[in-house]
C-alpha cells in the first residue's frame, strides 16, 4: 500500500517535471531560432523598412502599444512623469509596471526567460547584461543606433560619457572588457564612488580630508565614537552580497593594481590572491576593524547612507549619489553638512580608478514592438529628457556630458559641497572594473562572504582567505571559453 | 483568609504576566503605528519624542496607487476564497463520504499543490498565462490563488464532514429532504465553524501572497504585498510610508477575524475534542 502510494507520488512529480521541461523547451526552440537570426534580425529589418519610407520621425510607430518594466528608483519616477508627453509625441501607448529592487530582477529574468516578448523594455544594470546577453535575452541595439532612419539627428550618442556608455557594451566573450562590441543598453544615469564626509565633524575637530588609505585609517582612529556611543568613523556596505564588493572595495582594489580575473591559456583565471589583492584586502579589513560600524556585516546601501545622514557615521565610502540623497534639503538630520572628496588612494598611486553602476534601458530580444520600443529608449535617454530629469526630478548622476555642462545643473549641484569637483576628478577614470563573465553574481557574492569570514577571523591570514576564494572563483568559471 | 490571599496573589501574578505578554505581543503593532507619524529625517534619530505628522498617510493614500492595490487585493483574495469554498466544499464532502478508486491519491494530489515553492513553478505558469492571455488579469490571479486556498479548504472541511455522523444525513433523507437540502440545511450549519476558520485562514494566505502577484501581474493589477515594497526607494527606505502601507494592509484581516471570532474559536478547537 505504502509502495503504491510512493509510486503514485513519484509518477506525479516526474509528470510535473516533464511538463515544466516541455514548456521550457518550447521557449528554448524559439531561442535557437532567434539565435540564428541574430545577424539579420527580422524585426530590425521591418523597423528599418517601416522607417525607410519617410526617414526618421517620432510618430513612425504610431498606434503601437509597449510594456515597460521599471525598477523602483528615482530614474523610474522621472520616466513615469514623462510617459504622457512621450505618448503625445509618438502616438505610442505605454503600460508600465514598477517593482522594488529586491525582487525586480527575479521578475525580469522570469519574463525574459519566457521569451513571450513581454515586457518590450526593462531597466537593467551592466552586470545583468553579462547574464542576459550570454543567454540571448536582450536585443543588440547597434543596428538601431547606426541607422539614421531609426535614430533622430539630435540623439548625439557621443554625448554620453565613454565609460558609462561603454558599461553597456560587450562582445559577449567572457574575459573581454566592456566598452567594445554591441550596445546592449543605453544609460539613464549612473554612480561613481567617492568619499562623502560630514564637513562639520571634520571642521570641529580640525581634521583634513584623507587623501591616502593610510591617512584614512589614521583619521578613523581619531573619529572613534566622535559624537558619543553609537557613532563611528566610516560607513560602507558589508552584507553577504555582490553589492558589497562593487562600490568602494572594487575601486580601491583596482587602485592597488589588483585584478579579479585574467585570461590564461584561453581560460579565465582568478587573481584575487595576488600580492596586490591581498595587500588591498588587508588594508580594507583594517579599515573595517578600526572605523566600520559594529553591524558592518549586515550593512547595505540603505544603512550606510542613512548612518551618514543621521550623524552616526562621519564618512561614507560608497556611491556619490548615496550621500546626496541625505543632503537634499530636509532629507536627514545632517542635511547641508555633507561634502565630497575623491576616494583615498594607496600611497604613491596617482591614477584614480572608480568602478561604476549604471541603470540603463534595454530591449527584450523577443519584443514584438521593436520600433516603438526603440523610440521609447531614444526618448528617455535623449538629451532633452536627461536635462529635464536632472533639473526637475534631481535624477543624478546624468550619463550625458551636456547635462553636466548645463549652467542650471551646475548651479544646482554647486550647493553640494565638493560634488562637482569630485565628479570631474573621477569621471575620466570611471569604467567597469570587473571582468565580464556570466557568473558575476555568484563569484562576487562569494567574494563578499570571504570578506566577512576574514573580518570575523575565520582564516589564519588574509592570504589564506583569498587563496580559498580564488579556487572557488576558478571553479565557477572553469567551463567558460574566452575565444 | 489564607486561601483568599492565595487566590488574590495568584490572580495578580496571572494578570501581571498576561499584561506583560500583551505588551510584548502588541508592541510591534504599536511601534508600527508610531512610526507612521514620523518623518524620514526623524526616523533614525528619535524614539518616542518627535514631531508627529500625517505626511506619510497623505503620501501613501493620496499620492500613490496604494488604495487601488488595496482594492485589487480585496477583489482577488475574496473571490479566490469564494471560488475555493464553492468548489472545495462539495469536493471535501465527496472525499469524506464516497468510496471511489484513487480517492486518497486524489486527496494527496490536491494537498501536493502546496508542496513546491511558488518560485519553482512560476516560469511554466508565466508562460502558460502569457499563452492563454490571462497574465495580469483578475481571473488569472484568482485562478492561481486556488493553489493556495483550495487545498486548505478541502483538507480542513473534509475532516469536519468526516466528524458528522452519517445517521444525521440518513434521518434527514427519511424526513423527505432532497440531497441538496440535506447538504445545505443540515450539513453546512454543522460544519460552519470549520468552514469559517478554513476560509479565514485561506483569505489570510491569499491576502499575503507575494510571489504569484509579483510575477503574474503588475501592469494593471497589483496587490498590497507588492505595492508595500515600493517604499523601499533608491534614496532611502521610507519606513514611515511602509508602516502606513502595512497598517492599512492588516485592517481587513483584523476586521474579519474580529467579526467571525466566535466561529473561529469554535472552529479551531472543534477537532481537539473528537474522540
Amino acid at each position: 500500500m505504502r509502495l503504491t502510494f510512493k509510486l503514485a507520488v513519484s509518477v506525479k512529480i516526474v509528470l510535473v517535471m516533464c511538463f515544466s521541461l516541455f514548456i521550457v523547451s518550447c521557449g528554448k526552440k524559439e531561442q535557437d531560432v532567434s539565435g540564428k537570426q541574430a545577424a539579420t534580425d527580422e524585426a530590425v529589418i521591418q523597423a528599418q523598412q517601416a522607417a525607410g519610407v519617410n526617414g526618421f520621425s517620432w510618430d513612425m510607430a504610431k498606434g503601437a502599444k509597449i510594456k515597460v518594466l521599471l525598477n523602483q528608483h528615482m530614474y523610474a519616477e522621472a520616466i513615469i512623469k514623462k510617459i504622457a508627453d512621450f505618448t503625445q509625441k509618438t502616438g505610442i501607448e505605454v503600460d508600465y509596471a514598477i517593482t522594488p529592487e529586491e525582487n525586480y530582477f527575479d521578475k525580469v529574468t522570469t519574463s525574459l526567460n519566457s521569451r513571450s516578448g513581454d515586457p518590450d523594455i526593462f531597466m537593467t544594470g551592466a552586470y545583468q547584461i553579462w547574464e542576459y546577453g550570454a543567454a540571448n535575452f536582450i536585443q543588440d541595439l547597434t543596428p538601431f543606433i547606426e541607422d539614421s532612419n531609426l535614430t533622430g539627428p539630435d540623439y548625439d550618442i557621443a554625448d554620453f560619457y565613454e565609460g558609462v556608455l561603454g558599461a553597456c557594451r560587450w562582445d559577449l566573450i567572457p574575459g573581454h572588457k566592456t566598452g567594445a562590441g554591441p550596445y546592449w543598453g543605453l544609460p539613464l544615469g549612473f554612480e561613481i564612488y567617492s568619499l562623502a564626509y560630514n564637513k562639520k565633524v571634520f571642521a570641529d575637530r580640525g581634521l583634513a580630508v584623507p587623501k591616502t588609505m593610510e591617512e584614512l585609517i589614521e583619521i578613523c582612529e581619531k573619529l572613534k565614537e566622535f559624537d558619543g556611543r553609537g557613532t563611528y568613523p566610516i560607513a560602507f556596505r558589508g552584507s553577504r552580497n555582490w553589492a558589497t564588493i562593487h562600490p568602494g572595495y572594487m575601486s580601491t582594489f583596482a587602485n592597488y593594481g589588483a585584478q579579479d580575473f585574467v585570461i590564461e591559456n584561453c581560460k579565465l583565471v582568478s587573481k584575487v590572491n595576488s600580492p596586490e589583492s591581498v595587500k588591498m584586502t588587508e588594508d580594507w579589513v583594517k579599515l573595517i576593524k578600526v572605523g566600520g560600524s559594529p553591524s558592518w556585516s549586515s550593512y547595505t546601501w540603505y544603512q550606510a547612507g542613512a548612518d551618514l545622514g543621521a550623524g552616526k557615521a562621519a564618512m561614507l565610502f560608497d556611491a556619490d549619489i548615496n550621500g546626496i540623497h541625505q543632503n537634499w534639503k530636509g532629507a536627514s538630520k545632517e542635511t547641508g553638512n555633507i561634502a565630497w572628496a575623491v576616494m583615498p588612494l594607496p600611497a604613491g598611486q596617482q591614477t584614480l580608478n572608480s568602478n561604476l553602476w549604471t541603470w540603463a534601458l534595454a530591449m527584450n530580444k523577443s519584443s514584438k514592438n521593436k520600433l516603438a520600443a526603440w523610440l521609447f529608449m531614444q526618448y528617455f535617454t535623449g538629451k532633452e529628457y536627461a536635462l529635464w530629469a536632472s533639473l526637475e526630478m534631481k535624477s543624478v548622476d546624468p550619463a550625458r556630458a551636456s547635462v553636466w555642462e548645463n549652467s542650471e545643473f551646475k548651479k544646482m549641484m554647486s550647493q553640494q559641497s565638493g560634488y562637482l569637483e569630485t565628479f570631474k576628478a573621477t569621471i575620466n577614470g570611471t569604467r567597469i572594473l570587473f571582468t565580464p563573465q556570466p557568473h558575476f553574481f555568484e563569484t562576487t557574492t562569494e567574494w563578499a562572504a570571504t570578506l566577512q569570514k576574514i573580518v570575523a577571523g575565520q582564516y589564519d591570514s588574509v592570504q589564506q582567505g583569498m587563496d580559498e576564494l580564488k579556487e572557488k572563483m576558478d571553479e565557477a568559471v572553469e567551463y567558460l571559453k574566452t575565444e | 483568609m489564607n486561601l483568599k490571599l492565595k487566590r488574590i496573589c495568584g490572580a495578580s501574578v496571572r494578570n501581571t504576566l498576561l499584561a506583560l505578554y500583551a505588551v510584548f505581543a502588541l508592541f510591534p503593532i504599536f511601534w508600527m503605528i508610531l512610526i507612521t507619524f514620523k518623518t524620514d529625517a526623524e526616523m533614525y534619530t528619535t524614539t518616542f519624542i518627535f514631531h508627529p505628522t500625517l505626511h506619510n498617510y497623505e503620501e501613501v493614500l493620496l499620492r500613490t496607487d496604494y488604495f487601488w492595490a488595496f482594492l485589487d487585493n480585496i477583489i482577488v483574495s475574496s473571490l479566490a476564497v469564494v471560488v475555493s469554498v464553492l468548489a472545495g466544499v462539495p469536493a471535501a464532502y465527496a472525499l469524506a463520504r464516497y468510496k471511489f478508486r484513487g480517492k486518497e491519491d486524489l486527496a494527496f494530489t490536491i494537498l501536493s499543490f502546496k508542496f513546491a515553492p511558488e518560485i519553482l513553478v512560476i516560469l511554466p505558469l508565466f508562460m502558460i498565462y502569457q499563452k492563454l492571455g490571462i497574465f495580469d488579469t483578475y481571473f488569472g490571479l484568482i485562478w492561481v490563488y486556488q493553489l493556495i486556498t483550495m487545498p486548505l479548504i478541502i483538507w480542513v472541511v473534509r475532516g469536519y464532514f468526516e466528524d458528522v455522523n452519517i445517521e444525521i444525513e440518513q434521518a434527514a433523507q427519511l424526513d423527505g429532504y432532497p440531497w441538496y437540502s440535506v447538504f445545505l440545511k443540515i450539513l453546512l450549519p454543522l460544519i460552519k465553524p470549520g468552514l469559517v476558520a478554513a476560509a479565514l485562514l485561506s483569505f489570510i494566505f491569499a491576502w499575503n501572497s507575494f510571489t504569484f502577484p509579483l510575477l503574474l501581474s503588475g501592469f494593471k493589477i497589483e496587490t498590497v504585498t507588492v505595492a508595500s515594497l515600493k517604499y523601499i526607494a533608491s534614496d532611502t527606505v521610507h519606513y514611515g510610508q511602509m508602516a502606513v502601507a502595512a497598517t492599512v494592509a492588516v485592517i481587513p484581516e483584523v476586521v474579519l477575524a474580529l467579526l467571525i471570532q466566535k466561529h473561529l474559536v469554535r472552529g479551531l478547537s472543534f477537532g481537539a475534542v473528537k474522540g
